[in-house]
């Protein structure tokens, strides 16, 4: 095949308070025409610098010291700014990782998209500008959306629309900074089968870059690893996939939890990428389990190994015949389920509005965001809720936590109710939930040291603690005493997560509410918070609530799995009967849409019945997306609670013929579930 | 103040050199001139050549020469030696005025800020209505009100600066507190169930102190200006203290016969404003903020 695009020991630093830092080291690869490359690698590894690169794009303090970026024969690096702004988006093109800020909340999206086409004068002579961009809309399977503003259309809907406008012009060659990140497991489905189906018509090379390899391994066709600026190993993604080669690769497949039944012993990375942790050697010496003292003075470059394949490992055959240690069968670590009830909510109802005094007065309900959830976790459980962004997780975390007073409902811990206020709730009672949120940065005050912020909550509670008491708790995380007199600003993603754990934890708490607490982070750190939670579970004894829309890492750690849509509980089921006999349609869609790590050609089901409305608060919202519906039915009545053997079903449909149910002949391209909401605007 | 003692220790770094070599060209020369003033005034405070009360010192009106270089005025007093003791005078009373709005207007605007709701409004109508009075008309009710026993006391002086600038720092305070109340380690905190006071001074106060750090010495140059154009009115300091807006006030209609008595502390004045003003931007600079809109 021809090459489009060709790096050539590329070296990009960037300027910071202590001198230059070398972000890109000799990194080379080539892309064909028509071909999609994956560019994968933790945080920090400089996977986003190269690929703004191949745009002839770097931030200001950033310094290109070597290298080529060869585009048809051009080298970018050395183009002045004239000539860029016409190769970039004419092209060259560029979707980026999160849509909503990408687009002009200002301007409505037609006129964003006809802005691309007018710059680069790229308007095929046989058409008019309406309706080229009509054409891109169902290109990207969208109806006519050009009216609208970003803030009208979904995270999916307004990834297509930044994917229409970079395919405006037929470029060459499309870069993808993480375009699905930012979105849910179904939708992300969609994108990646738009994706592959528009590199099929349109012939246009990709480079795509994430940290997530089981989504390379449904688009791409070869995939580099870059590991601290490197490329450590390049290979055709389903050989990368089956037999890793380099440790690096290994270690980051290991990391990824995966549902295909076997429970392996995950064997990640241990370690993060410290850039000031580097050897003159290979860079991934301090992290890796195969590393000689040879290692630590010889620096690696790619080899070639086989047909179309390198890696950067002297030690790549060591590596690859050695296997992982023995994969560990059945479930291991669940506690059996005790009957002492430790959490209990009935008929929870909640809005975020409240009902003013008019509405009072008229009878008036406001639409509720969470409808009629009954929870219970025993004491040890852990239970997992599971749901697509904006069914109502959070939000119910929000009231158990006592942030959000419900609407209606009873929550009551153990030995009496829970007042619904935080204002009213003991001492006693808000020591006994601990909350862990999303997002480690925001969770801890940066401007306190680790020590006062593990100090608080002890002199709050009138909790006695000697010296030692601290560093124990920062043990059972995983970390040392020496963490105490740092500041958050100074600690990594993962350990800034482990101190949020450890506050929790150091007030011996009942109940724990992780909320999404593993999106934030890397595979590799997820892989080692979960197999901390793990322990922590079978030594404190602490029951959680796991808020997650990972269906995978939800395996690893629940005991029972809750599954919500539409702030409606769907589902509740045990996890290992929910994985193996989903029942229920809407768990069936979720688990078919995660992502395995081989090519799984998933293609994503279109809604039933788009224009099957269900009547709000009675009818099952699942009804229009639902591909089993019978009918009707679904949308104007309430949907049965039918118990099965470890939990219960919101179905119209007859459990027997939920567990019968064979697989519906899956359709091809689908304007999906996006529609339906269109039409619903 | 509490925010710039309790950071951590690395954030006294900026005593060594080369923190120094690293701030930005307004910063090291508002520095300077600072320093400087600072310096002086402190001299001032302890010795003068005359006398800051003395008459007859030299020849009135007899313009500037080596042993009064900055001449004498109508009665004989030695106008270098007044500009010098007034040096501290001016430093103290800004600062003092300032540190104490600062306080009030922190406190206030943090509260108002993360409790919101009602209290929020009837704060900030009350602050706006405050704001929307010119700076010196309500300094100058503030005085008259006061009464004539308290007139040309330092006191009053510093309590006019205080609320002239409280709530225009409460409003930046309240947008400041605002914005943190959002993350989520006040949410932690509000799930232990702390209280109002704690949560503003253990978990917004030190996030705000970039913002506070700057506004406070952004307030810290318009007060002289606010001082020097009272004891111009003749509502400052009650003579003979020399402070710098009464002098250039005495010596106004000598303008003509003798422009080096106006000149002295004319300058003085300006000079500490554009000392400070290159601080406050050098800072800004250096704290990430966006430089700050006038007064």
């Amino acid at each position: 095949m021809k090459k489009l695009i060709e790096v050539r020991n590329l070296n990009i630093a960037y300027a910071g308070p202590s001198g230059w830092t070398n972000v890109v080291q000799d990194v080379s690869f080539e892309i064909a025409r028509g071909e999609a490359f994956g560019l994968v690698g933790e945080s920090g590894c400089g996977k986003s610098t190269v690929a703004y690169r191949l745009l002839g794009y770097g931030t200001i303090n950033s310094f290109v010291q070597t290298g080529e970026v060869l585009f048809d024969g051009v080298d970018l690096l050395k183009l002045g700014p004239a000539s860029l702004t016409r190769l970039r988006g004419n092209r060259i093109a560029l979707v980026p990782q999160n849509p909503t800020t990408s687009l002009s909340p200002g301007m409505r999206v037609g006129p964003q998209i006809r802005e691309m086409i007018a710059t680069h004068k790229a308007l095929p002579d046989d058409t008019t500008m309406e309706r080229r961009i009509v054409e891109l809309f169902a290109l990207v399977g969208l109806p006519d959306v050009g009216h609208r503003y970003p803030h009208e259309l979904s995270g999916g809907q307004q990834q297509r629309v930044t994917i229409a406008m970079a395919v405006a012009c037929n470029p060459d060659l499309l870069v993808l900074d993480e375009p699905t990140t930012g979105l849910d497991v179904t939708t992300q489905r969609q994108i990646i089968q738009l994706l592959s189906d528009l590199r099929a018509r349109i012939g246009m090379a990709m480079l795509y870059v994430t940290h997530d390899l089981a989504l390379l391994a449904q688009i791409a066709n070869r995939v580099g690893v870059m590991y601290a600026g490197q490329l450590v190993e390049v290979a055709a993604s389903d050989k990368l996939l089956s037999a890793p080669a380099h440790p690096y690769s290994r270690g980051l497949i290991a990391s990824i939890p995966t549902m295909d039944g076997t429970d392996r012993q995950t064997r990640g990375l241990r370690g993060v990428l410290r850039r000031d942790q580097m050897s003159t050697g290979c860079k991934f010496e301090p992290r890796c389990d195969f590393a000689t003292t040879a290692c630590r003075t010889t620096p690696q470059a790619l080899e070639l190994i086989a047909d179309a394949r390198s890696v950067a490992c002297m030690r790549w055959r060591d590596a690859a015949t050695q296997q992982l240690p023995a994969v560990v069968a059945g479930p291991h670590g669940r506690t059996a389920a005790r009957s002492e009830r430790l959490l209990s909510v009935a008929d929870l109802s909640l809005s975020y509005q409240r009902p003013s005094i008019v509405d009072k007065f008229l009878g008036r309900t406001t639409h509720s965001v969470v409808r009629d959830i009954d929870l219970e976790l025993r004491a040890g459980e852990v239970v997992a809720l599971v749901g697509e962004s904006g069914s109502g997780k959070s939000t119910i975390a929000r009231a158990i936590s006592g942030r959000l007073p419900p609407r209606s409902g009873a929550i009551t811990l153990e030995d009496g109710p829970l007042s619904p206020a935080l204002d009213g709730r003991s001492a006693e009672h808000l020591r006994q939930i601990q909350y862990i949120f999303q997002n480690p940065d925001a969770s801890l005050n940066p401007r306190s040291s680790i020590r006062s912020i593990l100090e608080r909550p002890l002199k709050h509670f009138g909790i006695p603690a000697d010296g030692k008491t601290l560093e124990t708790v920062l043990e059972s995380v995983g970390l040392h005493a020496g963490y105490l007199d740092r500041i958050p600003d100074q600690l990594s993603g993962g350990e800034r997560q482990r101190i949020a754990i450890a506050r929790a934890l150091l007030v011996n708490p009942k109940l724990l509410i992780c909320d999404e607490i593993l999106s934030a982070l890397d595979v590799s750190v997820q892989a080692r918070i979960v197999e901390l939670l793990r322990s922590l579970k079978e030594k404190h004894d602490v029951a959680m609530l796991f808020i997650s829309h990972d269906l995978a890492v939800v395996q690893q750690l629940a005991d029972r799995v809750a599954v919500l849509y539409h702030g409606e509980l769907m589902q509740m089921s045990e996890t290992a009967s929910l994985l193996t006999a989903p029942l229920h349609p809407y768990t069936e869609m979720l688990l078919e849409a995660a992502p395995s790590l081989r090519k799984d050609g998933h293609v994503s089901r279109p809604p039933a019945t788009p224009t099957l409305k269900a009547t709000p608060g009675i009818g099952c919202p699942f009804a229009g997306r639902c591909p089993r519906q019978p009918g009707s039915l679904c949308a104007d009545t309430r949907p049965p609670i039918q118990e099965t053997g470890s939990g219960f079903v919101r179905c119209h449909l007859p459990i027997d013929g939920l567990g019968r149910h064979a697989r519906s002949p899956q359709h091809m391209r689908s304007p999906a579930v996006e529609d339906m909401r269109l039409q619903s605007l | 103040m509490t925010m710039t003692t309790s950071s951590l220790p690395s954030r006294f770094a900026w005593l060594d050199k080369g923190f120094w070599q690293t701030t930005p060209g307004p910063f090291r020369v508002g520095a300077i001139i600072l320093i400087a003033h600072v310096l002086f005034a402190i001299a001032g405070a302890f010795w003068t050549p005359y006398g800051f009360a003395e008459m007859g010192a030299g020849l009135p009106l007899s313009g500037a020469s080596l042993q009064h270089p900055m001449g004498l005025d109508q009665i004989g007093r030695d106008v270098f030696s007044r500009f010098m003791y007034g040096a501290h005078i001016v430093l103290l009373l800004s600062f003092a005025g300032t540190v104490l709005g600062m306080v009030a207007g922190t406190t206030l605007g943090l509260l108002s800020g993360y409790i919101g709701g009602w209290f929020d409004e009837i704060t900030q109508r009350i602050v706006e209505a405050m704001i929307s009075i010119p700076f010196l008309a309500l300094a100058l009710v503030m005085i008259i009100a006061a009464g004539p026993a308290l007139a040309g006391e330092p006191v009053l002086i510093v309590f006019v600066v205080a609320l002239v600038y409280a709530p225009r720092i409460a409003r930046i305070a309240r947008a400041a507190a605002m914005e943190i109340a959002t993350r989520e380690y006040v949410a932690v905190a509000e799930l232990r169930g702390e209280g109002t006071w704690s949560i503003v001074f253990r978990e917004i106060l030190l996030n705000a102190a970039n913002v506070l750090l700057v506004e406070f010495s952004l307030r810290l140059s318009y007060a002289p200006i606010l001082i020097g154009a009272l004891g111009f009115l003749g509502f400052g300091i009650r003579p003979p203290t020399p402070e710098w807006g009464l002098m250039i006030s005495e010596n106004r209609n000598l303008l003509i016969a003798s422009p080096v008595t106006v000149f002295g502390p004319g300058l003085g004045l300006a000079s500490l404003v554009i000392g400070f003003n290159l601080f406050t931007d050098g800072l800004s600079r250096m704290l990430g903020q966006r430089s700050v809109a006038g007064a």
